[in-house]
């Protein structure tokens, strides 16, 4: 391992209303990947743009090579040669990639045009030190796989040349194998020299790329540690700050009748066909499948997003026909969306006005409304769910993944709906604010309402559930009940392949 | 009062207000005669068929949406509502028919809002209107209306013009509909994200085109109550409102791209526009440079808005 080549030493950085860095020391070495982990809020994204110059910190300072680093904004940081690969792609989609990765300092010719043909050169040169030459690099950016994107966004940041490299939770939206490649991209970056800084919230990642690790906890640095120095159990332990001895919590239900029914239930897509399954109030039935397996569409179809083709869905018994959300709504169904910022959340109204976006009829019958009683209903949410804000007019945009997902979830606790279909309810979450969400499921369940969780994450599917269904490119091939399955079977139909047998 | 202060502050006409104040300030400095109550009134009655095109103008823009047709729906509008009273048919019926008509309107924008982006359809549904309002006028203009009906645009109640009152009304109720019922809070979930308003249950295509239907309305009493202050109804007499209503929507701090703003901060606009134009007029600016200081006012103002803005959201 190579020589130090980043230091912070005593950062404290303070927004209104929060520390959210606490005199924190960093060090990064030449030839390492040094994971970043906390919970969300947990000062790891205000570390990384310290370093990058975005924030300026109240105290302490930045050391880069042995000097002290004077940067304000990433262009500074850029000429040091700290670059970062944000979580969120900054490309745009209708450039290609090319175009992309040189993006604002274009390569020109000798009469001041744009040189083409040496940017297309240059780009293919780099996406070929990443192995990643089936990229079409005059392809416009809008037509590559999430990876792909992924890769160009990291082709981009190698074209600075260099030293330190800020990763933010890249593989969020990667599949497992995409995943892989990244890493395999890690490792040769290593080798090169460069340093590496890696937010993540993937703990089976942690081990397959990292040297070090620094956990964060309410914007205070708890411990540096090398990878193989302590086991998940401590990590865990260590970011949530107590101990936690299981994640998944279920508490045996009663089930209690059946809430909703579909019946060979197929979209015009072609991703759902035929799909019958059965709810009951009570239960938290799982739907594991891979991305594009029809999962999501299958939520779509039920609560309204997308019009039926073929097929029949029964609430409590009764027909129901899924036109809109309006009518689900109606129905006493609610769905906590992949796409929480999409889908979810009104990311530029407050918190307390998102709160009760579902439940407004309900609470004010009479057109009138009273905003007090909003305010109310929100700071009773924001302590029931322990979303971490400074206040309920906060916009929603400024608070962290894990608290947006609580707006989302107060929304529907505050309709109270009967059947609540959670479609990747701990995507890109912390562990802290993830088992509280498990723990809402099962109260839920045990409240005697009736649970569909759509997952990506087969221990969560396997821990939470007391039934299964596996979707494979928009069928159901199996169903299986609590204890009657292991991990491998499913991830196996997940694929498509028989288990032995069936 | 501390509460009350706090609400302003997170209302994003906070910084149009500072600017209104600014301006009547430097009024009262430069111009002596501004101050005067029979000024205010005036200000208040010049100003009133812009607060009336305006407030409606914003429950279009808070879903995010345009309406480019206001007026062209004013002329329209007022263009019937004259051809009917002169026809014999009573005031009170043809001004309901009038709000019906624009009503209609706003319905058919709303319609053609979901099938192309509001920018073109009201674009092009302001050239329509346009047209319909010359086949309704024949090409020619109607004078002499009866009094009972001019009394709505020059009459007064004591001292207040009859259209400060009409425009107080409906800026109130706008207020209401859009600040304190159920239905303002569907509009302004709509506008901040369309998609999660949706996908939480509410009705989303009635939403968007009941604000259209609510433009269009309001653009309707607005061109009623112009043909009665002209005592007169021309193809025309909306044209200059179109874009000039736009103009006191957005320096009174409402969002192009919706969820911001409000009516309280379109009465500031409104304001802030008629009242550049009085001062021009007390100080004898000539009318042919008036409109360049106008243009820049506009720039100034929506600068301000805007750098305000963001070192607001840069403190939270």
């Amino acid at each position: 391992m190579g020589k130090t080549i980043l230091t912070a030493v005593g950062i404290t950085k303070v927004f209104p209303g929060m520390k959210a860095l606490d005199k924190v020391d960093f060090d990064l070495r030449a030839g390492e990947v040094h994971i970043l982990v906390g919970e969300n809020g947990a000062g790891k994204s205000t570390l990384a743009k310290v370093i990058l110059g975005v924030y300026k910190q109240d105290e302490g300072e930045v050391f880069f090579e042995g000097e002290k680093m004077e940067v304000s904004g990433t262009k500074d940081a850029i000429a040091k040669g700290i670059v970062a690969v944000y979580q969120e792609f900054t490309l745009i989609p209708y450039l290609s990639v090319a175009q992309n990765i040189f993006l604002n300092r274009e390569f020109r010719t000798k009469l001041g045009f744009i040189d083409h043909k040496k940017m297309e050169s240059e780009a293919e040169a780099l996406l070929k030190s990443l192995n990643c030459e089936y990229i079409n690099i005059k392809a416009p950016v809008k037509q590559l796989s999430v990876a792909e994107q992924q890769m160009v966004e990291i082709a981009k940041a190698l074209s600075y040349k260099p030293r330190v490299i800020i990763f933010d939770e890249p593989t969020s939206a990667l599949s497992d194998r995409e995943a892989e490649s990244l890493f395999a991209q890690i490792h040769n970056l290593k080798k090169k020299g460069i340093g590496i800084v890696y937010v993540s919230h993937r703990m089976e990642e942690f081990p397959k790329i990292g040297d070090r690790i620094t956990v964060l906890r309410d914007g205070k640095k708890i411990a540096t540690i090398g990878i193989n120095d302590c086991t998940d159990h401590e990590l865990i332990t260590m970011m949530v700050g107590r101990d936690v001895s299981q994640v998944y919590v279920r508490t045996q239900n009663e089930h209690k009748g059946e809430a909703l029914r579909t019946e060979d239930l197929s979209d015009y897509s072609g991703k759902v066909k035929g799909v019958s399954i059965v709810l009951n109030r009570g239960e938290i039935v799982g739907i594991a499948g891979l991305v594009g397996s029809g999962r999501t569409e299958l939520a779509q179809l039920i609560y309204g997003i997308n019009p039926i083709k073929t097929g029949k869905v029964y609430v409590n018994g009764r027909e129901m026909m899924p036109k809109s959300p309006v009518n689900a709504v109606k129905h006493g169904i609610g769905l906590v969306s992949e796409d929480r910022k999409k889908y979810g959340l009104a990311l530029g109204e407050a918190i307390a006005f998102n709160a009760i976006s579902v439940s407004l009829k309900k609470i004010f019958p009479k057109f009138f409304m009273n905003k007090r009683k909003i305010y109310d209903i929100a700071k009773q949410n924001v302590d029931q769910l322990r979303i971490v804000t400074t206040s309920v007019h906060k916009q929603c945009k400024f608070l962290s993944g894990g608290n947006q997902q609580k707006v989302v979830l107060a929304k529907w606790l505050n309709f109270n709906p009967q059947i609540i279909i959670f479609d990747e309810p701990t995507r890109g979450i912390d562990v802290g604010a993830k088992m509280e969400i498990y723990k809402l499921m099962d109260r839920l369940a045990a409240e005697g309402k009736a649970i569909l969780m759509i997952s990506s994450e087969l221990p969560e599917v396997i821990g939470m559930s007391d039934r299964i269904y596996v979707m494979h490119e928009g069928r159901m091939v199996d169903e299986c009940k609590r204890g009657e399955f292991t991990a491998e079977q499913i991830g196996s139909r997940m694929l498509g392949l028989g288990v032995g047998g069936r | 009062m501390m509460k009350f202060m706090d609400e302003l502050k997170r209302s994003k006409s906070f910084f149009s207000l500072i600017g209104l104040i600014g301006l009547v300030i430097v009024a009262s400095i430069i111009a002596p005669n501004f101050r005067t109550i029979n000024n205010m009134i005036t200000i208040l009655r010049q100003a009133s068929v812009l607060l009336i095109l305006s407030s409606g103008l914003t429950a279009v823009l808070l879903t995010g949406g345009m309406d480019l047709s206001v007026g062209a729906t004013a002329g329209l509008v007022g263009c019937i509502c004259a051809q009917l009273i002169k026809s014999g048919v009573p005031i009170p019926v043809a001004f309901i028919i009038g709000i019906l008509i624009g009503a209609l309107i706003g319905f058919v924008n709303g319609l053609l809002v979901g099938l192309l982006p509001s920018f073109i359809a009201t674009y092009a549904t302001n050239w329509v209107l346009t047209g319909l309002a010359v086949m309704v006028m024949n090409g020619a203009v109607i004078y002499d209306l009866p009094k009972n009906f001019t009394k709505l645009g020059v009459g007064y109640v004591g001292p207040i013009p009859v259209l400060v009152i009409i425009a107080a009304i409906i800026v109130v109720i706008l207020y209401i509909l859009l600040q304190k019922t159920t239905y303002g809070r569907q509009v302004y979930s709509y506008g901040s994200n369309a998609e999660a308003a949706r996908y939480s249950g509410m009705p989303v295509k009635k939403i968007m085109i009941s604000t259209f239907m609510i433009c269009s309305i309001c653009a309707g009493i607005a061109g009623m109550i112009i043909t009665a202050r002209l005592n007169a109804a021309d193809a025309a007499m909306g044209e200059a409102y179109g874009l000039q209503t736009v103009a006191a929507v957005v320096i009174g701090g409402t969002s192009m791209l919706g969820g911001e703003g409000g009516v309280g901060g379109t009465v500031i606009g409104a304001l802030i526009l008629t009242i550049i134009v009085n001062v021009m007029n007390l100080k004898g600016v000539p009318s042919f440079a008036q409109p360049m200081v106008v243009g820049i006012v506009i720039i100034v103002m929506v600068l301000f808005d805007i750098n305000s803005k963001r070192k607001q959201s840069q403190k939270q």
